[in-house]
């Protein structure tokens, strides 16, 4: 029996709340210590609603209302102003709907046991198109504010969605659950391969931090496919380690990267592996764990997996440098970003124990 | 009944695929509502077919009222979209009729036929209203479709689907603008 919420029947996986509570923490970083130049109400007005829109795609009850609740929030998330045209804003969100619709559809449908099959293509492709990984990468323009653009989906709004929409559907598709998980492995080795390699070589520096977005998510969604549970503690920590440690990192370089400045100090270094996963930060402990599941389910994979996290060192080294020199309250948010980082790649229990892993 | 109201549901979603105008665009909007009204009605969901007959009137009486006056019905070069809408009935036909088994075989084929022309008119589109028009489509197929297969999803999906459809027409429409 599913606890009631104002006469509505709702459930929270344990997962979800734990992306919630990182969001909420996320927001919280980017708006304390938001950089001089950044208009903090409206980043606070749209972070505080799109926190309340995971909210509610984490609580509801039926993957019916998740859709729904998704195209209400592309239809408001396209109505903020933007250097991109409403369609192509609209676009991609509203075509993971419909995707993710037909996905569900199959599933719901009588008949033959390819239809589950078909489903499973059906969230696998809304699924990459609502989070704008490869193969639907969204349109990304460099100079558009963070709130309205790409960044919102892939990095804010997309933990609780993808993970509502991978641990739904495949309730719905048990006979299906291995196909799904094996699209989910392949998308995941694509944007492991993609996102690395062009964040690496892309002209832009904001594009190269866009990408980079794209390959952490190809981690998560090899790590949601392997299906065991060292690959789902995988994915909490690596979902945590983009709203808690890339997403706040990208919004501090958007100024110097305007500016053009790229420096080599020691907190540019620190920021780099953090963002490479090495150690003692929580990429590292991700990164040990996916491929202990890896391992489990198939060795080569693990293999692939492993030459594929050598491809993140050139990209963070990149992306470390387009920090600057943080000062003042950023100096301080990049501290306690990495401070935060070292804690959990330590001791990672507390954040897999709230996530019920 | 209930296949005249899946066919109805088809059409709508083929006159938003085919019109470029706001009049058409609205018209369209109007038939896919009424189609999955009816639909829901036949299912016994009544509040659920009036929600969404009322969702969608209101995005069609908003969007008709304001903006140009025009009804782009058919512009030239539409063919390619015509012969979608075509293949898009006979393949959602077939599924709803052959490929799937089981009662619910007209809402089966106006959620594929509706939610299958939408994807495609949102890939299509490049002006805003056809974009928000589709989208508000798809709220209301979805929240139609939600009266698939033997769980009870009650009321909640219809109501958020009116409420999305709309609310679509509502949004301010801005454009391009700097960082």
């Amino acid at each position: 029996m599913e606890p009631e919420l104002a006469g509505v029947p709702h459930s929270i996986s344990p997962i979800s709340a734990t992306l919630l509570l990182a969001a909420a923490v996320s927001l919280a970083l980017v708006v304390v210590f938001a950089p001089q130049r950044a208009r903090l109400s409206s980043l606070l007005m749209w972070g505080v609603g799109g926190l309340a829109g995971m909210a509610a795609i984490a609580v509801a009850p039926s993957l019916d209302l998740v859709i729904l609740l998704t195209l209400a929030i592309a239809l408001l998330h396209a109505a903020l102003a933007g250097r991109r045209a409403l369609a192509a804003r609209l676009r991609a969100p509203a075509l993971a709907v419909a995707l993710i619709g037909v996905g569900l559809l199959f599933a719901r449908f009588d008949g033959p046991p390819i239809l589950e099959r078909f489903a499973a293509v059906g969230l696998v492709a809304g699924l990459a198109a609502a989070l704008g990984v490869l193969p639907y990468i969204h349109e990304f323009d460099h100079e558009e504010l963070t709130t309205a653009s790409p960044v919102a989906w892939i990095a804010f709004l997309g933990p609780i969605l993808g993970v509502v929409v991978i641990t739904r559907g495949r309730e719905l598709i048990p006979e299906a659950g291995a196909a799904f998980g094996a699209m989910l492995i392949g998308l995941g080795l694509l944007n492991i391969l993609w996102g690395s390699l062009a964040s690496w070589l892309t002209e832009k520096g904001t594009s190269a931090w866009h990408y980079s977005f794209m390959a952490d998510w190809g981690l998560v969604l090899c790590a949601f496919g392997i299906q065991v549970a060292d690959g789902q503690a995988a994915a909490v920590l690596i979902l945590s380690g983009i709203l808690l440690s890339r997403l706040p990192l990208y919004l501090w370089s958007r100024q110097p990267l305007r500016e053009s400045v790229q420096t080599d100090r020691p907190i540019n270094l620190l920021a780099a592996a953090m963002l490479a996963g090495a150690a003692p930060f929580a990429g590292f402990a991700a990164r040990i764990l996916l491929l202990r599941g890896a391992t489990q389910l198939y060795w080569p994979l693990a293999l692939v997996i492993a030459i594929g996290l050598l491809l993140w060192l050139p990209p963070s080294l990149r992306l470390g440098r387009t920090l600057g020199v943080p000062r003042g309250r950023q100096a301080v948010g990049a501290g306690v970003t990495l401070a935060l980082s070292v804690a959990i790649g330590l001791y990672p229990q507390p954040i897999l124990s709230l996530a019920g892993l | 009944m209930t296949i005249a109201a899946a066919f109805v549901a088809w059409a709508g979603a083929a006159v938003i695929t085919l019109a470029d105008g706001r009049r058409g665009l609205a018209l369209g909007i109007a038939v896919v509502a009424i189609g999955f009204g009816a639909l829901a009605f036949a299912n016994g969901v009544w509040l659920g077919g009036a929600a969404l007959i009322a969702g969608g009137a209101v995005c069609a009486v908003q969007l008709a009222r304001t903006g140009s006056k025009d009804w782009g019905l058919m512009p030239p070069g539409s063919t390619p979209r015509m012969i979608l809408a075509v293949i898009a009935a006979i393949l959602s036909l077939w599924v709803a009729a052959s490929v799937t088994t089981g009662p619910g075989g007209s809402l089966r084929f106006a959620s594929v036929a509706v939610l299958g022309l939408m994807a495609a008119r949102l890939l299509q589109a490049q002006a805003a209203s056809p974009v928000l028009i589709a989208a508000a489509a798809l709220a209301i197929a979805l929240a139609g479709a939600s009266g698939i297969g033997d769980t009870q999803r009650g009321l909640a999906p219809y109501v958020l689907g009116a409420l999305i459809a709309a609310g679509a027409s509502f949004l301010p429409v801005r454009e391009p603008r700097g960082a």
